[in-house]
């Protein structure tokens, strides 16, 4: 038997995040719900049941949380719900299959504390996400929500520029720019109206950091805006957030409602005599519309198509007045930092990027999900502790960061420490935060040709260099993906991207090349083998692979000629298995599948 | 304030853009996209120079960079050919039959390139300059399509444009020749829809469509119909004039 907390309010915390609502988690709210109503006197204090935003394991949704408790449960059934009213909250039990199991100590864990994936993490973004429920405001302010508007609104404007300054916040949305630097030189320009914008374009294949907190914590990005807003004498924000995201549409459209009923949005707030309202303006899909021009022009209701940034947002931006745009992630860290000062943000991190970054683990990695560490944390912390390493315990090859015009980080810079900086050195970038995790079945060609292809329809094809060099490079990369790669190839890669990085008009441009700069220099072997030898190691590009089956290893198991769809594969059970190249589709479903590693690549 | 572009000493006005004071100058920076009465479109990038500062150079678009401070310009570094001939490279494999863009190949001695699949009879550069010369002209009936590599300069759904004066502005202002006009027995075709031509009333030459000449009465707010029986040319109105001043007058009209 647990401790009893019959006195005390308890609360079980739903995640509906998108991939828990994808398995059901809203049939587990409703089943708890319906359980909890049935009961009537069996308990004295009735528990609350909430649904809140994304917890971030998304791996190992949905996530069952139960306060003042502390457990957490995985992978909970809507099914599962019965029990864990009846067990948990009326016997004090806990149900020990929905625990976490952590593989390296052989035991189930209680708190999300003890589980390997949290303990390592730092939430100052994301604090709120998963504590509570993002339509309630009162949740928010329960939880120290717009105390850092009420602090700012007694402060002098130019003493909050300073403390975000001093912080050392860099915007999130992957340029790194210093943001107490922007609302300043912003501030400095005696032209009104001002604007306040909130990027949430988030478009990088695999990124969702943005998404959460906007579907989580709306209430933290409306109190960022307000504050700056007020220290820049703006009263008017928008929030661009693209269409696809719909949830996050809906809940920032309620946020903003019960804001105003709170009296924090709307004229004279908290009787400050101040002014702010914020908009949402949904985007329609264009990745290039996250970069800041093209989306400024998006809301004006012109072609997202970015322009030359020699006369910056800051002077000139939303209908040619000063601009300030910050990320989704950058405004949910504002309140915190006004909140505790900014010598308490720059304590944390390294010497160039203060703070945390939130990064979305993903690909080839045991537990991908959303995860909050302090900057200078190491990509070997990120995938090998926290994402405990790589599925199917196959071989770790390298890292991609920073989205479609980042770089792939190979094996041996894991212990690089993630910053700013440090990804630029390496020919990659922070980006917004992606980080897919490849392994060796990972073809390095292929993913440069991938990334390529993104960009190649993402762009918005206005000016040449991009338009054209992308083109070229696809075609290129294609061609030797196809084993049709010649001679010089490389060469004519790496005079493309040189033109292309420097020409271009907007970051999209100058930072597509990075896909194909940093396989190139990384796995240059990879390509030569490619180009020369018409061969693909990793077993991906169709036309360079053949499979073969390994006598010494096989065991006969037949488990990869049942799983093969040509039947290709042909052997007895406990014999030698061997595959007829003539009827191979090469699809790799045997590679993947052995247990003895026994299918190779020739 | 002074700027130095490639050694020479130039003036310059605050925030004005380095092409036009190399072009003030006769200094020669290539452009296929920059035309004085639709500046800014920067899609071309041939027009690219590099700014030397104290410590640190960077590559620029003249055609859009607003001079701030004293400068120094090189317009022909090596660094800029090099890219400058990357940039018609790219150009060429678009367009295998522009005339302007066989011109640069020939002018900046770029090699032929045979390792891609070249354009498909494609002239189009994307300059944006047709679409700007419809929306300035306030029809509208042209813009880019799709995004990246897909793009392209169409009317909506490639169909005739309702919006479309046939004024053929867009061909006018195209650097390489791309947009196709044809005009015959009275008739002129552009963007799929047929338009029929008002001729000179004096020389017979083709003047101008009839939907243009309804835009100018909406946009004037005038009837010209009222002002003239017929309309003349521009050589035929001088014509008239100078023999109206003159006392002698065959053709009675009046000149619009």
């Amino acid at each position: 038997m647990m401790e009893n907390n019959l006195d005390t309010a308890r609360k079980i915390l739903v995640c509906c995040g998108t991939g828990c609502l994808a398995n059901k988690s809203m049939d587990i709210v409703k089943n708890l719900k319906a359980k909890i109503a049935g009961l009537g006197v069996d308990i004295s204090v009735e528990p609350v049941v909430k649904a809140t935003g994304c917890n971030g394991f998304c791996e190992k949704g949905p996530i069952v949380k139960i306060l003042p408790d502390d457990i957490s449960y995985y992978r909970v059934k809507p099914s599962d719900s019965d029990e864990i009213i009846n067990k948990t909250i009326i016997e004090h039990e806990l149900i020990e299959r929905l625990l976490y199991y952590d593989a390296r100590t052989g035991k189930r864990v209680k708190s999300q504390m003890e589980n390997p994936f949290y303990n390592q993490q730092m939430k100052i973004a994301l604090r709120n996400i998963g504590e509570i429920d993002p339509l309630e405001v009162n949740d928010y302010i329960e939880r120290n929500g717009y105390s850092a508007l009420r602090k700012a609104l007694i402060m002098k404007p130019e003493v909050i520029l300073a403390e975000v300054e001093k912080s050392g916040l860099r915007g999130r949305g992957g340029a790194g720019f210093p943001t107490g630097r922007k609302w300043k030189q912003c501030d400095n320009i005696n032209n009104f109206p001002k604007y306040v914008i909130c990027n949430g374009d988030e478009g990088d294949p695999g990124a969702f950091m943005d998404r959460s907190i906007l579907e989580g914590d709306p209430h933290s990005i409306i109190e960022g805006m307000l504050i700056c807003g007020y220290a820049i004498k703006a009263s008017q924000g928008f929030v661009y957030i693209r269409n696809e995201y719909s949830l996050a549409v809906k809940t920032m459209l309620e946020a903003i409602n019960h804001a105003e009923e709170k009296g924090f949005l709307g004229n004279d707030i908290l009787g400050s005599g101040f002014d702010f309202t914020i908009q949402v303006v949904r985007g329609g899909g264009a990745f290039v519309c996250g970069e800041s021009t093209a989306l400024i022009a998006s809301i004006e209701g012109r072609v997202g198509e970015p322009r030359a940034k020699y006369i910056r947002s800051v002077e000139k931006g939303l209908w040619g007045q000063p601009t300030v745009l910050n990320n989704v992630e950058t405004w949910a860290n504002i309140p915190v930092i006004v909140d505790k000062g900014g010598d308490w943000f720059s304590s944390i991190g390294t010497v160039k990027s203060k703070g945390t970054k939130v990064f979305s683990l993903v690909g080839k990695v045991k537990n991908t999900g959303l995860v909050e560490v302090p900057m200078g944390a190491t990509l070997r912390e990120l995938i090998f502790d926290i994402g405990e390493g790589i599925l199917g315990n196959k071989k770790f090859k390298a890292v991609q960061t920073g989205g479609p015009s980042g770089g792939c980080i190979p094996s041996e810079l894991l212990d690089l420490q993630v910053d700013f900086d440090s990804l630029e050195s390496v020919d990659s970038m922070m980006g917004s935060g992606g980080m897919i995790v490849m392994d060796e079945r990972t073809c390095m060609v292929d993913t440069a040709r991938y990334y390529l292809n993104f960009l190649a329809e993402e762009s918005c094809g206005k000016c040449v260099p991009c338009r054209e060099g992308i083109k070229r490079m696809l075609e290129i990369l294609t061609d030797i993906c196809d084993g049709n790669g010649q001679e010089g190839d490389i060469d004519l890669l790496l005079d493309i991207c040189s033109m292309v990085s420097e020409a271009s008009l907007c970051g999209l441009g100058k930072s597509a090349p990075n896909p194909v700069l940093s396989t190139i220099k990384y796995f240059s072997d990879e390509y030569e083998e490619h180009i020369s030898n018409k061969r693909c190691s990793a077993g991906v590009c169709k036309d360079l692979t053949n499979f073969f089956i390994n006598a010494e290893d096989c065991v006969g198991c037949g488990l990869c000629k049942k799983n093969c769809a040509p039947e290709a594969i042909v052997g007895t059970p406990k014999e030698t298995h061997t595959i007829d190249s003539s009827k191979c589709i090469k699809c790799g479903n045997c590679i993947d599948i052995c247990k003895f590693n026994a299918v190779k690549v020739l | 304030m002074k700027i130095i572009i490639d050694g020479q000493e130039c003036q310059a006005k605050y925030g004005e853009f380095i092409f036009e004071v190399a072009k003030r100058n006769n200094i020669k920076i290539p452009s296929l996209c920059h035309d004085e009465a639709l500046p800014g479109q920067a899609c071309c990038r041939i027009c690219i120079v590099e700014v030397i500062g104290n410590k640190w150079s960077k590559v620029v678009t003249s055609c859009v960079y607003p001079i701030t401070k004293e400068i120094e310009v090189l317009t022909n570094s090596e660094k800029i050919m090099n890219m400058r001939k990357m940039i018609i490279m790219l150009l060429d494999a678009r367009t295998s039959e522009s005339d302007p863009i066989k011109k640069l190949v020939k002018e900046y001695e770029v090699l032929p390139i045979t390792r891609f699949i070249s354009g498909d009879k494609e002239k189009c550069i994307l300059c944006n300059l047709c679409v700007s010369a419809c929306d300035i002209l306030g029809t509208s009936a042209i813009s880019t399509v799709n995004r990246g590599i897909m793009k392209k300069v169409a009317t909506p759904y490639d169909e005739a444009a309702v919006s479309c004066i046939g004024c053929g502005a867009c061909a006018n202002v195209c650097p390489t020749g791309a947009i196709e006009v044809s005009e015959e027995d009275g008739k002129r075709i552009i963007w799929n829809k047929e338009f029929e031509l008002i001729k000179c009333g004096r020389c017979g030459e083709n003047l101008a469509t009839r939907e243009q000449m309804d835009y100018l009465d909406q946009k004037l707010d005038v009837k010209l119909k009222e002002y003239s029986d017929d309309f003349l040319c521009d050589d035929c109105k001088r014509r008239t004039r100078a023999e109206q001043l003159k006392g002698h007058n065959p053709y009675r009209c009046s000149i619009i």
